[in-house]
């Protein structure tokens, strides 16, 4: 309990931090509604041309609803920690980190789950209820939320464990720009944040299904949007993100484990 | 009397400026180009970064546009041809406004300060500190997708089609200077202007897409306000419909010119209110 109690003094802070910056909490919903925009018209126009209600399956409002929760799940889950940890090891504040009595991978990740709290009410809430509200049953109200939130806490910890490997990655190669960038393309395109995976080419997708990326936008999504679906689908998909999310775990605390030997700060 | 010898000499320095600054600026680079060349396993992941990024909007184009020949009277080369040239029209805000994303922070800590004391510009002094090297990569990636756009297209090699082309490329890459910089200038009066940095990179993805998707009140906004229709659909249209070219793309070098001072002088405006926060 008293474990505990140290890691939420820890969310508490960030949560105070994050609503510190209200100016740019504005920007950034400006933002992402400046891309729910492009992408309502885009999809709109290809819907249009393509002719048909149903493309690859999803109609144009399940499309929408996909894209527009994805998009307030991807502000949410990317709190920029490749960034954090990557600097902290250039300038060697690192070093105090791992000083603290924290495990540094646990120390991180609650240091910034004040923000993950912040934003899960700021932008998953407020948009999962106006999308709700506006496409009346595209969002089955039942069994499929719990699913969901069962598939989004294993989502963070994916995404998550994805960030620490590639901060991690950062102590052999001193960049950070670079790497972040791949994690970012990667990640945003085979987990189906840009573009639903059921539109991806068979083949393409075959092979994305059994990747962890899918279980950070897709597998919570597809839950959340099925209505009733057999318990055996959603088992099958929860079992795939666990198994992910124990094996990722594993796989970042090694790595790490061998890597901070690496360490060499500059300065101090 | 005493005027009129200040604004002689503003002019003669102004004369003397370009090949003046042009020397400084290649010396300056060179010794940027210099330092990164000494961490050359952050070099060499970031241009693979940089490819990874340009391959992976190429398949996410592909896999949205491949299987319809054309959307919204778009033809699939077309929407090809203004995605090649979205990519070489970032370019040059890629390459020499690089500097940009780290104002804030030598604003918000201080350091900012140092720029001050030069004579020299202060915004190209502040600029020509960072060349981005690997922003060629999605260059080469833009003249690629253009030149098998333009074959597919079947348009012709003229003289005028590549000037055309040639102004068209400065045109939207003004465009896209002017929005970075404007947005990087705001730091000097909001914190944390990151997010308005961050939308603005991300609105060079929105070029390449044909304003016509949008509706009326969208299109505005995109013509007008953020000029996302600037960076691409208008200066191509001169070479993707000849035929039809609206007033705005005859107007778009003008205002392109225009967008790039204004930025300019908001951005020297910030400046000359800094005074120097922090240490």
């Amino acid at each position: 309990m008293k474990q505990l109690k140290k890691y939420f003094a820890l969310t508490r802070l960030g949560i105070l931090e994050t609503i510190q910056w209200r100016l740019a909490l504005f920007v950034m919903v400006l933002g992402n509604l400046l891309y729910l925009t492009l992408i309502y018209f885009l999809w709109k126009a290809i819907f249009t041309s393509a002719g048909t209600d149903v493309v690859n399956g999803m109609t144009f409002e399940m499309t929408m609803v996909y894209l527009v929760l994805a998009s307030s799940l991807y502000g949410v889950v990317e709190l920029y920690l490749v960034w954090e940890i990557g600097r902290n090891i250039q300038n060697g504040k690192i070093v105090l980190d791992l000083l603290r009595p924290f495990k540094y991978k646990q120390y991180v990740f609650w240091e910034n789950s004040g923000t993950l709290v912040v934003n899960f009410f700021v932008t998953f809430i407020p948009t999962f209820i106006i999308v709700g509200l506006m496409t009346k049953g595209t969002i089955p109200l039942g069994w499929n939320l719990v699913y969901f939130f069962v598939a989004f806490i294993f989502s963070i910890v994916i995404n998550y464990n994805i960030d620490f490997i590639v901060g991690t990655i950062c102590l052999y190669t001193e960049s950070i720009w670079g790497i972040n960038m791949m994690r970012q393309v990667i990640v945003s395109l085979l987990s189906g944040a840009t573009i639903p995976l059921a539109f991806f080419p068979d083949r393409v997708a075959s092979v994305v299904k059994y990747l962890p990326f899918r279980a950070i936008y897709d597998t919570p999504l597809t839950l959340l949007m099925t209505k009733n679906p057999d318990l055996q689908t959603v088992m099958s998909k929860l079992g795939m993100s666990l198994f992910w999310v124990v094996a990722i775990s594993i796989f970042s605390a090694i790595f790490w484990r061998i890597s901070i030997k690496q360490v060499t700060v500059n300065g101090g | 009397m005493n005027q009129a010898s200040t604004t002689k000499s503003g002019i003669v320095l102004q004369k003397r400026g370009l090949a003046f600054y042009t020397k400084i600026y290649f010396k300056i680079i060179v010794q940027d180009i210099k330092s990164k060349m000494s961490y050359r396993a952050d070099f060499i992941i970031s241009t693979i970064g940089m490819i990874a990024t340009n391959i992976a909007g190429f398949i996410a184009f592909l896999i949205m546009f491949g299987k319809f020949p054309s959307i919204n009277g778009w033809s699939y080369y077309e929407i090809l041809f203004l995605y090649g040239f979205s990519l070489i029209s970032i370019t040059p805000t890629q390459c020499l406004l690089d500097n940009n994303w780290s104002l804030r922070r030598y604003v918000y800590d201080g350091d900012f300060v140092k720029y001050c004391f030069r004579p020299i510009n202060l915004w190209f002094y502040y600029i020509s500190e960072v060349f981005d090297v690997k922003g060629f990569s999605q260059l080469f990636f833009g003249i690629g997708t253009l030149i098998y756009a333009w074959v597919k297209l079947g348009l012709p090699v003229t003289v005028l089609m590549v000037v055309e082309l040639l102004v068209a490329l400065v045109t939207a890459s003004l465009f896209m200077m002017a929005l970075q910089n404007a947005a990087a200038a705001s730091c000097f009066w909001i914190q944390n202007s990151f997010w308005l940095l961050d939308i603005s990179l991300k609105m060079k993805d929105y070029a390449k897409y044909p304003v016509t998707i949008f509706n009326d009140v969208f299109k505005f906004i995109f013509t007008f306000i953020l000029p996302v229709a600037f960076m691409a659909y208008y200066p191509s249209l001169a070479i993707l419909r000849p035929d039809e070219v609206p007033v705005l793309t005859w107007l778009s070098p003008v205002l392109g010119i225009a967008a790039f001072y204004g930025s300019y002088k908001l951005w020297m405006k910030g400046a000359s209110k800094y005074d120097g926060s922090g240490s």
